[in-house]
């Protein structure tokens, strides 16, 4: 399992680049997933990440990516912008959401 | 070593890895230019070190690695060997009489070989012969279970040297089939090779613990948790159907209220979770299309009740009872008189063939596929549509469990008949389909390197059928091309190879499933429904 180290803490991904333990997650650790994905991390992600926290923590799950676009005014490819990796595997793993599962 | 030459007692031969993927087979125009297809990427070192890449450099099973010790490798082997012996015991109920079937009257004409999509995209590669994995199992059969010395072993094909190595790549050459069944359809003795697949995968998971993360943990252990596998518990299902309510009136500008836990309701449509979450636009239309004809249906927002998937009858027959029983308790508790399922293909086979078998009398609520209900809400003009709003090219993908495994054909034809004057089919079709390259679990089986094994070698034949089928307009990238695939996981599997030889940005290849296509023909609604017709 790959490795992330976060100042003196070193955390645990998996294959994917995802948090293996979500509650490792805080700021600090955002800013050190946004370097695996080559994101600087500007107020215009941070407006998303929040959103994506907000959400993970009412209902345990990611929200629908069209949920998102339109709770957060953005278009699809502005996220791709923002995130290269899309709303799944960027998004939501520097917002440090675990990894999507099943048919989606 | 000559890949042509590769034999079953090879695969227990010390190797780093047994085959290379190359000399796949040729795609049609445009992908016949050099440079069009993407490289198969090399296999990390680590990946080698710690899981079973030996077979053919890909590894779909994240939980299958490699023994510390000797005596983890031999309780490894012990534990392959008693499930083997199992499944040929009269415990492997309902399994047992087709299998041994296939297990001893082979006769080894390989008529199955040229109908297997997976052997034929890797260019009739042996490894991926249908029959290749029966063979090893018949020969690590013989060498335990039959009595004789070590020449007559020889003889019966007792030749294999069993150890970790051979067994997991046996474990992962079970994750090499997509168990469509087209192999048994066109044998010529009716013998199912997809079976020894299938019993491999079960001997995994049921007797050694051992299945793909996404499968299992993530999967069925997920859904039994927190009812579905995309961990949609049910305040996430209810704000998800609150937003597609929003999300129909700002898109076509009718308000729809979509019933929730109704009781007693006619139907219960049951979705694979996966479309809320990935293709909400699928479940939307759906409820478009019933509410307009005037259907008494319901969805369920208890525990499970709202998600049709059942990855078990893939890989644990155990874990596809559990969810089976608790799937068809939601449906009785509601009181509804049928379940409907939506579109997705393996959960109309849990639901329709699977569970049919483990239940009856009361425990049983009647299931049908949502197929000849729509039609017929078509066919008695319930719904009214204009043919030429679907002004694009389409073509059909038939999903092997509702078409080939049940026989769901001719609706989903008519349907289009009536929505569309561009409708073409693929060839081969109907019952004599292709697998997309996603069934069995492939769709969402993305550790390490094998989303490009499927978009590559399992999906491969598909995209063929796709580029023949749309081959007057593909370099023609102002006319979008519609692949019509009423399936989730068939729809992951689209997503994947569009994005993979990037078919959608290049050429305007699109896909959906059909109820948004019906939905976007519908003379009610005066705007486009499907996004790629926005401006």
């Amino acid at each position: 399992m790959a490795e992330l180290k976060v100042g003196d803490r070193i955390l645990l991904l998996d294959e994917d680049g995802f948090l293996d333990n979500a509650a490792d997650w805080d700021e600090e650790v955002a800013h050190v997933l946004a370097t695996t994905e080559e994101v600087e991390l500007t107020q215009e992600h941070w407006d998303i990440i929040n959103y994506l926290r907000e959400y993970y923590a009412e209902f345990g799950v990611a929200p629908m990516v069209r949920k998102m676009l339109k709770d957060t005014g953005k278009k699809q490819s502005e996220i791709y912008t923002l995130f290269p990796s899309g709303p799944g595997k960027g998004a939501c793993k520097i917002a440090g959401l675990p990894k999507p599962t099943g048919c989606v | 070593m000559n890949q042509k030459d590769l034999r079953p007692q090879e695969l227990g031969k010390p190797c780093e890895q047994l085959i290379q993927l190359n000399d796949l087979m040729p795609l049609s125009f445009p992908y016949d230019q050099p440079g069009m297809e993407p490289d198969f990427p090399d296999v990390k070192p680590e990946w080698r070190e710690k899981y079973c890449t030996s077979l053919d450099g890909c590894a779909g099973i994240d939980t299958l690695q490699r023994p510390k010790t000797e005596a983890e490798e031999i309780e490894f082997v012990q534990k392959f060997l008693n499930g083997l012996e199992k499944i040929f015991s009269d415990a492997n109920n309902g399994v047992l009489q087709p299998l041994k079937l296939s297990f001893e009257y082979c006769a080894k004409c390989n008529t199955c070989s040229d109908a297997c999509h997976i052997y034929k995209a890797s260019g009739d590669n042996e490894l991926y012969r249908p029959i290749f994995r029966a063979d090893v199992l018949r020969k690590i059969y013989n060498k335990y279970f039959t009595s004789g010395g070590k020449l007559y072993k020889k003889f019966i094909g007792g030749d294999i040297d069993v150890n970790w190595e051979t067994i997991a790549r046996l474990g992962e050459l079970a994750y090499r089939c997509n168990l469509c069944r087209r192999c048994a359809q066109t044998c010529p003795l009716g013998l199912d090779n997809s079976l020894f697949a299938k019993e491999i995968r079960k001997i995994f998971s049921q007797e050694m613990g051992i299945a793909p993360t996404p499968l299992h943990d993530k999967g069925t252990i997920l859904q039994l948790k927190t009812g579905s596998s995309t961990g949609v518990g049910k305040a996430a299902f209810v704000d998800m159907v609150e937003f597609m309510e929003e999300d129909i009136e700002d898109r076509i500008g009718r308000k729809i209220k979509i019933p929730i836990d109704k009781k007693g309701a006619d139907i219960l449509l049951v979705h694979n979770t996966g479309e809320f979450v990935a293709w909400p636009e699928n479940p939307a239309a759906f409820a478009i299309l019933f509410e307009e004809a005037g259907v008494d249906w319901t969805l369920s927002s208890d525990m499970i009740g709202y998600d049709s998937v059942n990855y078990g009858i893939w890989y644990d027959d155990a874990q596809a009872k559990k969810v089976a029983l608790q799937q068809m308790q939601a449906a009785k508790e509601l009181g509804v008189r049928r379940i409907v399922i939506g579109e997705c293909g393996h959960a109309h086979k849990a639901a329709g063939v699977v569970a049919d078998r483990f239940l009856y009398g009361e425990d049983k609520v009647p299931v049908e596929s949502w197929l000849p209900i729509m039609w017929d809400l078509v066919k008695n003009k319930r719904l009214r549509f204009d043919p030429n709003k679907n002004n694009f090219p389409i073509t059909l993908h038939d999903p092997c469990n509702m078409v080939r495994q049940m026989g769901i054909v001719q609706p989903q034809r008519d349907i289009l008949k009536n929505i569309t004057h561009q409708f073409r089919e693929m060839t081969p079709h109907g019952v004599d389909n292709y697998c997309c390259g996603g069934g069995s679990g492939f769709a969402i089986m993305n550790s390490f390197n094998f989303d490009k094994f499927r978009d590559k070698l399992s999906a491969r034949v598909k995209f063929e059928q796709i580029l023949r089928a749309f081959s007057d307009t593909i370099d023609d990238s102002s006319i979008p091309k519609y692949i019509c695939a009423p399936c989730s996981n068939c729809k992951g599997t689209m997503r994947g190879i569009l994005k993979y030889y990037d078919a959608t940005e290049k050429f305007n290849v699109q896909y959906g499933g059909l109820v948004e296509l019906m939905v976007n023909a519908l003379v009610s609604v005066d705007k486009p429904y499907l996004e790629f017709l926005d401006e």
